[in-house]
């Protein structure tokens, strides 16, 4: 049995890029919101911990209506702060390894099992896909050696697993919260996150292949 | 580390006021009264006060017996039962209503006093402010969790160190969101959230 792990989504943001009006968690991928995709994902997870800032009530009630035992975490200050503050707030008590998961993610089901099968510390990185992106430089095993704005080897994504001692509070991206514990182990995933209007009609096109049960 | 708790609709699976009102009949003022506090119109301590008005002439030993027995969720009265001495029930009620249901729960309380004579209420002598025994216990070095559900819990979940607020009975508060840390609609969830801040 791998490690109990909590999984915190990250769906506090106001998605200003996407620029449909509706924080990602509510966007619809083939006709199903994008939190709905995920909670699929997990729904064999105990603890699944769900950050909420923008449009706090219409998530609560779209999760509400596939699992009630999930925990809502807000993050108050969703406007001033980015993606390492949410995860700070949805991690900080909870158990000791925590599964960080952005709310625009959308990973292969297959690849969701492995990630949710390994154990300890690690970091997952996709083939290169979206323009504006954080690459991952890696070592001849896989290991992610560097975070760069400008040029890496794959393209940070997420998820990541952290051990919650190495928890800090940041108000700046998940990605400078795991720059100080480097070199960490790096699993490759397929996975794609949604930031803008290309990304989102990209992403509906790639999910018609994958085999999401429910 | 203290965890305070809001008694009804948060360690009680059921509301106690409708409860009482139906046993003695006196439903539609209570429901009246309850309507007006809930959409905002009477404030709180005056809603209260009239509530103590409208049922303060009722028997208070059959009110006490009467809430004695209702039903608690399990899980959390388990988690209670398990932390006693971190546990403590913040609650409006009159202590004089809700005694034998605070013994049964077992752990500390502090609830709003009245003076009873002849078995009646005659007159209200404190109304619980929640917020200050949550201001008291940090005063003491205390970190404070505080769960509740209801308007009346805001202030107290606004000064605790770590705010919940509880779906289980009914929807909480809508005014909670904007202060709460950690919203919950599922004892499971809610009681895994307590052993995991213990």
């Amino acid at each position: 049995m791998p490690t109990i792990k909590s999984v915190v989504i990250s769906c506090a943001g106001i998605g200003s890029r996407l620029g449909l009006g509706l924080t990602k968690a509510l966007v619809k991928i083939q006709g199903r919101s994008l939190i709905s995709w995920q909670l699929e994902l997990f729904k064999d997870v105990e603890d699944v911990r769900i950050v909420i800032g923008f449009q706090a009530n219409e998530i609560i009630e779209e999760v509400l209506k596939y699992r009630k035992d999930v925990t809502f975490i807000f993050n108050h200050r969703y406007f001033e702060t980015k993606t390492g503050a949410s995860f700070y707030l949805g991690a900080r008590h909870a158990h000791d390894y925590v599964l960080e998961w952005d709310g625009d993610l959308l990973v292969h089901p297959d690849d969701a099992k492995k990630i949710l099968n390994t154990e300890g510390e690690f970091i997952c990185y996709s083939e290169k896909s979206s323009d504006d992106s954080v690459y991952v430089k890696v070592n001849e095993v896989g290991d992610v050696l560097e975070f760069s704005r400008e040029c890496g080897d794959y393209e940070w994504t997420g998820p990541a697993c952290f051990h919650k001692s190495h928890l800090q509070y940041s108000s700046m991206n998940v990605f400078n919260m795991l720059e100080p514990h480097l070199p960490m182990k790096g699993l490759k995933i397929r996975a794609y996150d949604i930031d803008t209007y290309n990304d989102y009609q990209r992403v509906s096109e790639i999910i018609k292949d994958w085999n999401y049960e429910g | 580390m203290k965890f305070l708790f809001d008694l009804d609709g948060t360690v009680t699976s059921m509301e106690t006021l409708p409860l009482i009102a139906e046993h003695f009949n006196v439903q539609d003022e209570i429901m009246e009264l309850t309507r007006q506090t809930v959409q905002g119109n009477v404030p709180f301590v005056e809603s209260f006060i009239k509530r103590v008005g409208i049922l303060g002439q009722l028997p208070v030993n059959e009110v006490n017996d009467l809430l004695s027995s209702v039903p608690l969720y399990p899980r959390l009265q388990e988690f209670i039962s398990a932390n006693k001495e971190q546990c403590v029930i913040v609650t409006g009620n009159l202590s004089c209503w809700c005694e034998s249901l605070l013994k049964r729960i077992g752990c500390e309380y502090y609830c709003s006093e009245g003076q009873v004579e002849n078995n009646q209420v005659v007159k209200i002598n404190t109304i619980l402010r929640k917020e200050q025994v949550v201001d008291t216990l940090k005063a003491a070095g205390e970190t404070v969790v505080f769960v509740g559900d209801g308007n009346n819990d805001l202030e107290a979940m606004r000064h605790a160190d770590i705010a919940i607020a509880a779906g289980m009975t009914h929807s909480p508060a809508k005014s909670l969101f904007a202060i709460t840390d950690y919203l919950f609609f599922d004892e499971t969830a809610l009681c895994r959230q307590l052993n995991l801040l213990l």
